[in-house]
C-alpha cells in the first residue's frame, strides 16, 4: 500500500471501478475524499489517516486498502500547524447553578480546567449566570477558579436559551477564552449548542477525555461515536473558544480550598430583544423515576440477561445491601421494565460509582464507555464470553438467580463479621 | 400552518460492529435507517397538520442514498421532501450542518412563512443533540428542546405551548412562533404507512437541492465550514480483565472467590464496611 | 387501495424478481410485495447461481455489477465416511473463459437486493416490509388481488403470481397446495466462515475471483437422507448440512451439532482452519420432486419457484428453476394480458411452457429419485464406510500381494453391504434417474 509523507499507509481509489456514488466521501471521517474533475472519487493521501472506512463502505470494491491491526489512541497521526490563536486566553468553565449553588458537574470541570490551564500557563475563568448566585460565586473560587465572571439578574432566574445563550456568548465575546467547558446536563447541552452557534465555533459533545497537545497547545477532545463503538479524537483548529461538553462523573470532583483567592467581576446583562417564552409550570416526576443513579456510590445494574420483573426484588435487596440503588442497561429500558432515568450507557447516564455490579449485562461497548469511571466492577453473566468480563475486577459465570442470593448471603456475613471483629 | 421536519439518515448503530483486527467500524451490510428521533418529529408534524391544517415538508442533508429516508417520510405523511445533496456538504460537523439546514429552511421560507421546525433530539450516530439548537439560533426561532408533548398551538396569536423534559421532571412553557422543537421519542410513535401511501412514496419525485440552490456559502458548508475535525479514531480501550469464576463448579465457591478478588484491596473493603463514607 | 396493477407478485426472491423484470421490461404495471425489510432479508439458499438463466433475464448482468462472489471452475463431489472420504472432481479451463459464470456463488442478501434494483430500474414497484396475508377472490372463486397487513391494504390486480418460498403460507391457505409434509422438505443449516481472500485462493488452488463447490454425501448426515456442501465466496466459505425433515424428527438429531461435527472432518477441517464464523442461517428445501409439484395455475393466479416445489436435489439446482419458472410465468402473463384472459385456461400456457422446459422435464426424469434415497439408506450408513474401507485397503502399500489386497477390499465392502443389496442399489439408482 502507498504511504503518505507522514508514513501512514493510505487508501487509494481504483478509478476504473469507481462509480462515483460518493458514499465514501460521506463516510470519510477526515474529509480526505473528493470527486475529481474526471468524475471519480479521489483520496488526498496527505489527509487520509488510513482508517479504511471508505474501503468498508464502497459498494463496488473500488478501494485499494490493506486492513491492518490498529493499536492505540491518538498517536502521531496528524500534525497540525500553528499554536494557539493570539488574543484568546484562559480556560472557561460555565458554572451551572441549582438554587444558587453550583452543580457538581461544574466543579468537576473546574478541576479539569485547572489541569488544562496549568499546561497552558493560563487562568481558569468561571462563567456564572443566574439570579442571587452569591454562594456559587464563593464556591467557584474555592474549587479552583482564578476569576469568576458573574451576570446576576432577575431575568436569569430561570433558564431560557434566548437569555442564557446571549449572556454566555456576550461574556465569551468580552473575555475571549481559548477553551470553554460546559457540563452536559440537559440544560448544558441545550445552552452549549446555542452558544457555539452564536460564536460560530466548534463544539464537541459528551467528551470523555480532554488533553492539551504539547506541540500546538490545542485541546484534544475524545468522545464516543456510533453508539460508543468508536472513540474519536476531535480538535478545533482555528475557531475560538474550543468548546467541549462533558457528562457528569466523567472527571473527578476536585478538593475544595475554602481560603483560596480569586477575582470576582460583575457584568451587566444585555437582554435579548425578543419576545421571551413564558414558563407556565414545573411538574416533578415520581420517586422511582426521579432517582438520580449518578449520585449513588454503588449500583446494581440489570442487563438483558436479568430483564424480568421477578428479578427486581432480588436486585433491589442486593443494591440496598451494598449501599446503592438499581439501574439498568438500554435493552431493559426498551423492554419497558425500568424507566429511562435508570439507564446506564452512552445514551443514558455515565456513572462512576465505587462499586458496580452488572447482572446479566453483556457489556456492549456503548454501556462500557459509561462505566469506565467505576472504581470496582463485578460482573455476573451466564455467557463466559460476554465482553463485560474483560472490564470486570471479578466475574462470575452462571445463573444470576442462584448467584445473587448467595452473594447477598456472603456479603451480609462479611458486613456483620467486620462489626464483631471491631 | 407550515411545518418543516429535519431528518437524518443514519446507520443502524444497534447493528454496527467493530472489526477486531483493525478496530474499525464494519459498515458493510449495516442498514441505513431514518433516525428514530426524527421519525417521532415527523409523526408529530403530520398529526399537527391533521389537527390544524397545512403542509409538512421533510428535509434531509445527505448523500444520494438518503433519498430512501425521505421516501419513508412521504409514506408517513410528509407532503413534500427535499434532499440537500452536494459534495460540498460532505464532512460537515454540527456547525456546518446547522448552517446548511438553516439555509434550506430559509429557502423554503421564501415561498411560505414557516410556523414550526421539528427535529429529533439527537441522531443515533453522532449523539450530539447540537444541530437543533444550532438551527434555532441561526433562524432566530424560539427554541424548545426535549419536547415530550405539544399541548396547543394558537394559530391566531402565533403561540405554541409544549411540555419538555428537564432535570427532575417536566416544564410546561409557551412561546411565540415561529419555533423549533427538538423532540424526544415519547412525543409520538410513528404510524405504519398505509399501502397506497407506501406505493406512492416509491414513485414520487424527490427534489434535490445543492449549495447554490439554497444560497449557501461554500466556505461555511461541509468540511470547509467545520471548525472541528477528527484527528484520529480508535476502539475504546477498557481493560481490567480480572479473574472469573464458574458457578457450575459450585455457587458458593464462585461467589467467595469473586468477593476475595473484589476486596483484595483493603482500602476498598474498609470503605465498603463503612457504607462508603469518606 | 384504489390503484390497481396488471400483475401482483408475492415474494421478492429469484422467482418473483425474474418475473418482475420480464414484465416491467415490456411495460406491464407490476408490483412485488416482500415481507422482509428488504429483498433477500428473509431468504436463504446454498449460494450457487447459474449464469445462463440470469442472462435470459438480464443479459448484461456482469456489466451491471452483479455482486458475484466467485466464478466456479471446479465442482467436487465427496463421499465421506467418518474418518475419510472419496473425492470426485472436475475442473475445466472452459469455465475460466468461454463458459465463465456458468455457475457462480453469490450472497443472498446482496444478490437479491441487486436483482430487485434491476427490476426497480425497469419500472417494477417493489414494496418491502409488507406481508400478504390472503388472496382476494370474487364470488366465482377467482383470484382478484391480494390482502396485505397495511392500512388500506387490499390490492387488486389482473393476475397474482405466488413466489413466496417453500413455506408459502399463502399457497397452503388458499388451498392451491397442501401443507408441506415433513418428508417432502429438507431442513438445511448453513454457516458463513470468514477467511481472507488469498487464503481461500491458496487452499482451493484457484486464482482470485474463481472458486470451487463441494457437494458432500455420506456418513456426515448421521444416516439420514441428506446432503452437505462447501462453497467458496470471495472472502468466506459457506458450509452447510441438511437432511430430510421427517428423518430429523425420527432421529431427533440436532442440525447445529451436525454442522459442528462436519467442520471437524479431516477433509474439511484444513480448508476452514482459522476461519471465523460470521453468520448462521437455517432454511427449508423442497425435496419431494415432481410428485409434490402442485397445480401451477388457476383462476387468476400462478405459482413459481420454491412455492411450486421446484428443486432438483440430485443436481443441486434450485435457483435456476426458480428464475426460469418466474420467467415462464411472466411470458404466460404477457400472453394473458394480450388475450385479456386470466382464467385457468387463459393461464394454461404456463403449464405447457414448464412441461416443455428443462424444469419439469428434469423434475420428471428424477421423480423417483427422492424415494430411491429413502429406500436405500445404506447410501448414508454402510456404503460410505464400505467404499472408504475398500479404498483404504487398496491404497495401503505393504508386502501383501495385490490379489490378496483386492480380496481384502472386496471383503471389506461385503462386510458392510451384502452384494445382493449392492446390486439392487445400483439397479434402483439407474432406474431412478432414467
Amino acid at each position: 500500500m502507498a504511504k503518505n509523507t507522514r508514513g501512514i499507509e493510505v487508501a487509494e481509489i481504483m478509478a476504473d471501478k469507481c462509480i462515483a456514488c460518493q458514499i465514501c466521501i460521506g463516510e470519510c471521517p477526515v474529509g480526505a475524499i473528493e470527486l475529481s474533475p474526471e468524475g471519480v472519487a479521489l483520496i488526498d493521501p496527505e489527509v487520509c489517516v488510513g482508517c479504511g472506512k471508505c474501503f468498508e463502505s464502497c459498494p463496488v470494491n473500488a478501494v485499494k486498502y490493506q486492513k491492518k491491526k490498529r493499536t492505540k489512541l491518538p498517536g502521531e497521526e496528524r500534525k497540525v500547524p500553528g499554536a494557539g490563536l493570539p488574543g484568546y486566553q484562559g480556560v472557561g468553565v460555565y458554572i451551572e447553578t441549582i438554587d444558587g449553588r453550583g452543580a457538581p458537574v461544574s466543579w468537576e470541570l473546574v478541576g479539569k480546567a485547572r489541569e488544562l490551564a496549568g499546561q497552558l500557563d493560563a487562568k481558569v475563568l468561571g462563567l456564572l449566570l443566574g439570579n442571587n448566585v452569591g454562594p456559587a460565586t464563593d464556591e467557584a473560587i474555592a474549587y479552583g477558579c482564578d476569576e469568576v465572571h458573574v451576570i446576576d439578574d432577575p431575568l436569569l432566574s430561570h433558564y431560557l436559551p434566548a437569555t442564557y445563550g446571549k449572556a454566555l456568548s456576550d461574556l465569551c465575546g468580552k473575555l475571549h477564552p481559548a477553551i470553554l467547558l460546559v457540563g452536559a446536563t440537559p440544560l448544558g447541552r441545550d445552552l452549549a449548542g446555542v452558544v457555539a452557534t452564536r460564536l460560530e465555533t466548534g463544539l464537541t459533545a459528551d467528551c470523555t477525555g480532554l488533553f492539551i497537545e504539547k506541540e500546538t497547545g490545542l485541546l484534544l477532545m475524545t468522545r464516543p461515536t456510533f453508539g460508543g463503538n468508536i472513540m474519536a479524537t476531535i480538535f478545533c483548529q482555528r475557531h475560538r473558544p474550543q468548546m467541549s461538553s462533558v457528562r457528569p462523573k466523567v472527571f473527578r470532583m476536585p478538593d475544595k480550598e475554602p481560603g483560596r483567592k480569586g477575582v470576582v467581576s460583575r457584568h451587566e446583562l444585555e437582554a435579548p430583544a425578543v419576545d421571551l417564552p413564558t414558563i407556565v409550570s414545573f411538574i416533578p416526576s415520581g420517586d422511582f423515576a426521579g432517582t438520580d443513579i449518578v449520585r449513588y456510590p454503588a449500583l446494581v445494574v440489570a442487563g438483558r440477561g436479568a430483564c424480568d420483573p421477578s428479578s427486581l426484588p432480588l436486585l433491589e435487596e442486593l443494591a440496598k445491601l451494598v449501599g446503592g440503588v438499581i439501574a439498568c442497561s438500554r435493552p431493559v429500558v426498551q423492554s419497558g421494565l425500568m424507566p429511562y432515568e435508570r439507564q446506564v450507557g452512552q445514551t443514558g447516564k455515565t456513572v462512576a460509582p465505587k462499586l458496580y455490579i452488572g447482572v446479566g449485562v453483556s457489556g456492549a461497548v456503548q454501556h462500557l464507555v459509561a462505566i469506565q469511571g467505576a472504581e470496582k466492577i463485578v460482573a455476573i453473566n451466564s455467557d463466559p464470553n460476554a465482553p463485560i468480563f474483560r472490564v470486570a475486577d471479578a466475574g462470575i459465570v452462571g445463573d444470576y438467580q442462584q448467584i445473587v442470593p448467595e452473594l447477598i448471603a456472603q456479603l451480609k456475613k462479611k458486613k456483620s463479621n467486620g462489626k464483631s471483629e471491631l | 400552518m407550515y411545518f418543516v421536519v429535519c431528518i437524518k439518515q443514519v446507520p443502524d448503530t444497534a447493528e454496527v460492529k467493530i472489526d477486531p483486527e483493525t478496530n474499525t467500524l464494519v459498515r458493510a451490510g449495516v442498514e441505513s435507517i431514518a433516525n428514530p428521533y426524527d421519525l417521532a418529529a415527523l409523526e408529530e408534524a403530520v398529526r399537527l397538520k391533521e389537527r390544524y391544517g397545512g403542509k409538512v415538508t421533510a428535509v434531509s442533508m445527505g448523500p444520494p442514498q438518503a433519498e430512501s429516508a425521505l421516501r419513508q417520510a412521504l409514506s408517513l405523511g410528509a407532503d413534500e421532501v427535499v434532499l440537500l445533496s452536494d459534495r460540498a456538504f460532505a464532512g460537515a460537523d454540527t456547525l456546518a450542518t446547522s448552517y446548511t439546514l438553516s439555509r434550506a429552511v430559509e429557502t423554503l421560507r421564501e415561498e411560505n412563512p414557516i410556523d414550526l421546525v421539528l427535529c429529533g433530539k439527537q441522531a443515533i450516530d453522532g449523539d450530539t443533540a447540537q444541530t437543533g439548537p444550532g438551527i434555532a439560533t441561526r433562524l432566530g426561532f424560539t427554541q424548545f428542546t426535549y419536547v415530550v408533548d405539544v399541548e396547543w398551538i394558537d394559530p391566531e396569536k402565533k403561540r405554541v405551548q409544549v411540555r419538555r423534559k428537564v432535570e427532575g421532571g417536566f416544564q410546561v412553557i409557551n412561546g411565540p412562533l415561529p419555533a423549533l422543537l427538538s423532540v424526544e421519542l415519547e412525543l409520538a410513535k410513528p404510524r405504519r404507512a398505509s399501502l397506497p401511501m407506501l406505493v406512492d412514496s416509491l414513485r414520487a419525485p424527490v427534489k434535490v437541492w445543492d449549495a447554490k440552490t439554497i444560497g449557501a456559502s461554500l466556505q461555511l458548508v461541509g468540511l470547509k465550514g467545520s471548525p472541528t475535525w477528527v484527528k484520529a479514531i480508535a476502539s475504546p480501550q477498557i481493560h481490567r480483565a480480572g479473574p472469573k469464576w464458574d458457578a457450575a463448579q459450585g455457587v458458593s465457591g464462585a461467589v467467595s472467590g469473586a468477593l476475595d478478588a473484589l476486596f483484595a484491596d483493603e482500602d476498598f473493603e474498609a470503605k465498603f464496611r463503612k457504607g462508603w463514607e469518606a | 387501495m384504489d390503484e390497481t396493477f396488471d400483475a401482483a407478485i408475492v415474494g421478492a426472491g429469484p422467482a418473483g424478481i425474474s418475473a418482475a423484470c420480464v414484465l416491467a421490461d415490456r411495460g406491464v404495471k407490476v408490483i412485488v410485495l416482500e415481507r422482509g425489510e428488504y429483498p433477500g432479508s428473509k431468504n436463504m439458499f446454498g449460494g450457487v447461481l447459474y449464469g445462463h438463466h440470469l442472462r435470459q433475464i438480464i443479459p448484461d448482468f456482469v456489466e451491471r455489477n452483479c455482486p458475484i462472489e466467485r466464478n466456479i471452475v471446479e465442482s467436487r463431489l465427496w463421499y465421506l465416511s467418518e474418518e475419510g472420504g472419496l473425492s470426485f472432481a472436475y475442473r475445466d479451463t472452459a469455465f475460466f473463459e468461454e463458459r465463465r459464470n456458468n455457475a457462480f456463488t453469490v450472497g443472498r442478501a446482496k444478490f437479491d437486493r441487486w436483482f430487485a434494483d434491476q427490476a426497480r430500474a425497469k419500472g417494477a414497484v417493489i414494496v418491502s416490509a409488507t406481508v400478504v396475508t390472503d388472496l382476494l377472490t370474487d364470488d366465482a372463486g377467482r383470484v382478484t388481488g391480494v390482502k396485505t397487513d397495511r392500512a388500506d391494504g387490499d390490492l387488486r390486480a389482473k393476475v397474482v403470481l405466488l413466489a413466496d418460498g417453500v413455506n408459502s403460507p399463502l399457497a397452503a391457505k388458499a388451498g392451491f397446495r397442501p401443507e408441506v409434509r415433513p418428508e417432502n422438505v429438507a431442513l438445511v443449516v448453513k454457516e458463513l466462515i470468514a477467511l481472507p481472500e488469498e487464503v481461500i485462493d491458496e487452499r482451493f488452488g484457484v486464482s482470485p475471483g474463481n472458486g470451487v463447490t463441494c457437494e458432500i454425501l455420506g456418513n456426515v448426515t448421521l444416516g439420514m437422507n441428506g446432503i452437505a456442501f462447501l462453497y467458496t465466496n470471495r472472502s468466506s466459505v459457506s458450509i452447510g448440512i441438511g437432511a430430510n425433515l421427517a428423518d430429523f424428527a425420527m432421529q431427533q438429531a440436532r442440525p447445529y451439532e451436525m454442522l459442528e461435527s462436519l467442520k471437524t472432518h479431516p477433509m474439511i477441517a484444513p480448508l476452514i482452519k482459522d476461519g471465523k464464523p460470521k453468520e448462521y442461517l437455517a432454511h427449508w428445501l423442497p425435496e419431494g420432486g415432481y410428485d409434490t409439484v402442485p397445480r401451477l395455475c388457476g383462476e387468476g393466479f400462478l405459482i413459481a419457484g420454491d412455492s411450486a416445489m421446484m428443486f432438483n436435489a440430485l443436481h443441486r439446482e434450485g435457483s435456476n428453476l426458480a428464475m426460469t419458472s418466474g420467467r415462464l410465468a411472466a411470458e404466460t402473463i404477457l400472453e394473458a394480458i394480450e388475450k385479456n384472459d386470466f382464467s385457468s385456461s387463459g393461464l394454461q400456457g404456463y403449464v405447457k411452457r414448464m412441461q416443455d422446459s428443462y424444469v419439469l422435464k428434469d423434475l420428471r426424469k428424477y421423480r423417483k429419485f427422492p424415494s430411491f434415497l429413502e429406500t436405500h439408506k445404506e447410501l448414508f450408513t454402510s456404503l460410505p464406510r464400505a467404499t472408504c474401507a475398500a479404498a483404504r485397503e487398496m491404497l495401503t502399500v505393504d508386502q501383501v500381494p495385490k490379489k490378496a489386497r483386492q480380496r481384502d477390499a472386496w471383503k471389506a465392502i461385503r462386510g458392510q453391504v451384502p452384494p445382493l443389496r449392492l446390486l439392487r442399489l445400483v439397479w434402483d439408482a439407474w432406474r431412478s434417474v432414467r
